[in-house]
């Protein structure tokens, strides 16, 4: 589904990903692990466009994206995207939240969108919460807000930055199993972190990306006892005392 | 004493209808004022957002000209001034063209205040939904930076209703400008000016009365105590 080629970004010659190749196929999870500020979230950025690629290519369902010519709102409507910080529109009910992009984007009437909307919140079991606003709701039901907002669009995929790193452990357990189980329903995923636990439960292969360059893409297991490099082997080591 | 407030009750009564059609035209300039002044505001703020620089140095050299110009010199300008160009306009239609340039200045200020204190994360958020920058300005920014600015926004009106008193040295005959000829007829300064006094902190307290419900009303749930620090 998504084929990523030589992708160079940087920022006025400071460069953030450095030949970044990385695959994820129809029904994927991928997690991309590495450390703070090692070009996780300028990566996610890239692959809706958010930001613009220095160079490389980035084929999403056979179209190479970084082309002028894509249609960005096509694509973004074909990517749900979750932030760290859940980003719901805070002067919006969690219903509203959810209905938004459906009414005013989908064209559905309040009524279609607001059977859509119930039907994911009811899943992610939010829908007794769909009159409150979001600061009135804590962190891990923020992020099923967050998550049924990109759900109701039926994208092709949904990308997760973070996920979990605003929220306290047992919060981030029960998010890491949701996403799992979406996994599990066919939702093609791809989630960077630098939470290991969160990691470990999504799944058993990780693509580990250090200063813009993907190093290795291997089980945790090899990462974290076999891998030549002890830097890399102190960075999975640390989830194994959690 | 009793005697003088007597007589200048008597003359009030009899000048009623035209202090009446003042108050009215007070008011009607007012309102309009402030809605013109909203509208061309929020205008004037979009501009703001603008990825064009010279759009954007353009609204930026608006603000500081209209808030830096006083009002005064503005209506001047354009009611003494423009005739000698051949264009003649009404009073009241140079009140509200100066005012609303003037309010507008800083109604937009307020709003770009408001909008620095918006989550950058939710407008990501947006325009990775698929929103175009125009339904993002309607749906997400616009319905916060108003949320946000109600204090400012609402002192503003109580400005502009004061303010319309400066209308009356281009010949608008507002309320001050029917007090100014009651004044004249029977030299009761303090005493006119005293009611005029009175009468725009009735006009004014209502303005209040609506801000503050309006605050009250408008309001994110939950939200209420963390906008009150950022305001
Ligand atoms: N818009 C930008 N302009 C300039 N530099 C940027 C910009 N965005 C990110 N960077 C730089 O790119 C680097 C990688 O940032 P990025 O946010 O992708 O890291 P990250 O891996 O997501 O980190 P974290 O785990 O803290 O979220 C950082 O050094 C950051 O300073
Ligand atoms: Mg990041």
């Amino acid at each position: 589904m998504i084929k990523i080629r030589s992708l160079v970004k940087d920022f006025d010659g400071h460069c953030v990903l450095n030949g970044v190749n990385l695959d994820v196929a129809a029904g994927d999870i991928k997690v991309v692990m590495g450390a703070s500020g090692c070009g996780k979230s300028t990566l996610l950025r890239c692959l809706n466009r958010l930001l613009d690629v220095t160079s490389g290519s980035i084929h999403f369902m056979g179209n190479d994206i970084t082309h002028k010519d894509t249609d960005v709102r096509q694509l973004r409507q074909q990517i749900g995207f979750v932030f760290q910080q859940f980003a719901l529109y805070r002067h919006l009910s969690v219903l509203d939240n959810v209905t938004l992009a459906l009414r005013k984007l989908r064209g559905l009437s309040r009524a279609d969108a607001n059977e859509k909307a119930s039907f994911e919140l009811e899943k992610l079991a939010m829908i007794d919460h769909r009159h409150k606003y979001p600061a009135q709701i804590s962190g891990g039901q923020k992020q099923r807000v967050a998550i049924a907002r990109a759900l109701a669009m039926d994208p092709s995929m949904i990308v997760f930055d973070e996920p979990t790193s605003a929220l306290d452990p047992i919060m981030s357990r029960e998010v890491a199993a949701l996403i799992r189980t979406l996994n599990e329903e066919r939702v093609t995923i791809l989630c960077v972190t630098h939470d290991v636990a969160l990691g470990k439960v999504l799944s058993d292969n990780v693509v580990f990306l250090d200063r813009g360059e993907v190093k290795a893409e291997a089980s945790f297991d090899y990462l974290c006892h076999d891998h030549p490099d002890a830097e890399v082997r102190a960075f999975f080591g640390r989830g194994e005392s959690r | 004493m009793m005697q003088g407030w007597h007589t200048f009750f008597m003359d009030l009564v009899e000048q009623m209808p035209l202090i009446l059609h003042g108050v009215g035209n007070t008011i009607l300039l007012g309102v309009t004022i402030s809605v013109t002044g909203l509208i061309f505001g929020i205008v004037v703020f979009y501009l703001a957002l603008s990825h064009n620089v010279i759009v954007r140095s353009c609204v930026k050299g608006y603000i500081s000209f209209f808030t830096g110009m006083p009002l005064i010199v503005l209506l001047f300008l354009m009611y003494y001034g423009l005739p000698s160009w051949g264009v003649r306009l009404s009073p009241f239609v140079v009140s509200v063209i100066g005012f609303t340039m003037n309010i507008a200045a800083y109604n937009a200020a307020y709003l770009m205040s408001g909008y620095n204190s918006l989550d950058a994360a939710e407008i990501d958020a947006a325009k990775s939904q698929g929103f175009t920058p125009l339904q993002l300005f309607k749906w997400i920014t616009l319905p916060q930076v108003l949320l946000l600015s109600v204090p400012a926004l609402s002192n503003q009106v109580i400005r502009n209703i004061k303010d319309t008193s400066v209308a009356f040295l281009i010949q608008y005959t507002e309320f001050f400008a029917r007090i100014q000829e009651l004044a004249a007829s029977n030299f009761q300064f303090f005493k006119a000016y005293f009611f005029a006094g009175v009468v725009y902190l009735l006009l004014v307290s209502l303005v209040v009365l609506m801000a503050r419900w309006l605050e009250r009303h408008i309001v994110i749930p939950g939200l209420h105590r963390t906008l009150d620090r950022q305001s």
